[in-house]
């Protein structure tokens, strides 16, 4: 659904008031966890690996894209010139 | 080969490349086991070593084509050089900045000043030279000549990247799969990465067709540049 112009800056505060409610909340549940168990931080800890395999899959397709964009654009230009 | 020719090869081969990383990408979350110590981020390994692999055939290819150009001084040999290390570059870039999300699991660091990663980011910024030295000299055929010492000093770097973590106490893996007693990875990874490997570099010899082709068209176009120009005076 398209925002209108009017509420669009209500949406993007609404977006930053919830990503910090997000991040406020996050600190007190590792307060609360016990700090001497080993299962202690686990959950996060082992999400972070899928994170930088994700970031990591998306680097080499975002920079194998970003160059095939700038042959093609480029082909395209001098195509164009030698049409002239 | 013409270059339509080289054009339709360039995009074939380049269409195959994208499908395969995507074949790629889903055999690595959904088809090969999940190494045992290292867990989920091992996977990052089926994207960094093709792509390590890709910039070091890269800019070989880039040094063997320069080394040529200096020689015959045939233009077709300098526009293969400047192909091969664009790519090269892409490649390269994406191996140092896959690699240190790995190191980061596995070290608990992004980055560490050992003799692999050193070299190899010393590799990135030779080459960043060589396009450099290219467009910094006001005749472009001296410029040319220059950029081609820098690719062949450049891949002199690259048997010291590979023989670096054996001659020198490195954080950095060994080697599994190049090495004389034989590959050392499971079956499934083995598979994986080979395959990964040849997607990686169809992908290139398909967008260095293309690139190829767009230095091909480059010439032709100052050709006919150069042409107008000596008729109209």
């Amino acid at each position: 659904m398209m925002i209108p112009m009017t509420t669009r800056p209500y949406a993007l505060l609404q977006l930053v008031a919830v990503t910090l409610l997000v991040l406020a909340t996050s600190e007190p549940a590792w307060a609360q966890e016990m700090p001497g168990l080993p299962s202690s931080g686990l959950a996060q800890q082992s999400l972070r690996p899928y994170w930088h395999v994700f970031i990591a899959y998306a680097i080499a397709i975002v920079l194998v894209l970003g160059w095939v964009v700038s042959i093609s654009r480029r082909l395209k230009d001098v195509e164009e010139r030698l049409k002239e | 080969m013409s270059i339509s020719g080289m054009r339709r090869a360039g995009t074939t081969l380049a269409v195959l490349g994208l499908l395969g990383l995507v074949g790629v990408y889903w055999l690595s979350f959904f088809w090969v086991p999940t190494e045992a110590t290292q867990g989920i981020a091992q996977r990052i390994f089926y994207v960094h070593v093709p792509a390590a692999w890709t910039a070091f055939l890269a800019f070989g290819l880039s040094a063997l084509t320069s080394g040529m150009y200096l020689w015959l001084r045939d233009e077709r040999l300098d526009r293969a050089a400047l192909a091969a290390a664009e790519g090269g570059m892409v490649f390269a870039t994406i191996m140092l900045m896959t690699g240190p999300l790995w190191g980061k699991i596995a070290w608990g660091t992004f980055w560490t000043w050992e003799p692999r990663l050193t070299l190899t980011l010393l590799l990135w910024f030779i080459f960043l030279g060589y396009f450099m030295v290219r467009s910094s000299t006001e005749n472009p055929e001296k410029g040319k000549r220059f950029a081609a010492v820098v690719a062949i000093v450049g891949a002199l770097d690259i048997p010291f990247i590979h023989l670096s973590v054996l001659w020198f106490r490195s954080l950095h893996p060994q080697p599994v799969v190049v090495k004389p007693e034989g590959p050392t990875l499971p079956g499934d990874m083995l598979t994986l990465l080979l395959t990964s490997l040849a997607v990686f570099t169809v992908l290139f010899f398909g967008l260095f067709l293309l690139r190829y082709a767009l230095e091909g068209l480059r010439a032709g176009l100052d050709e006919r540049t150069r042409r107008v120009s000596a008729l109209s005076t």
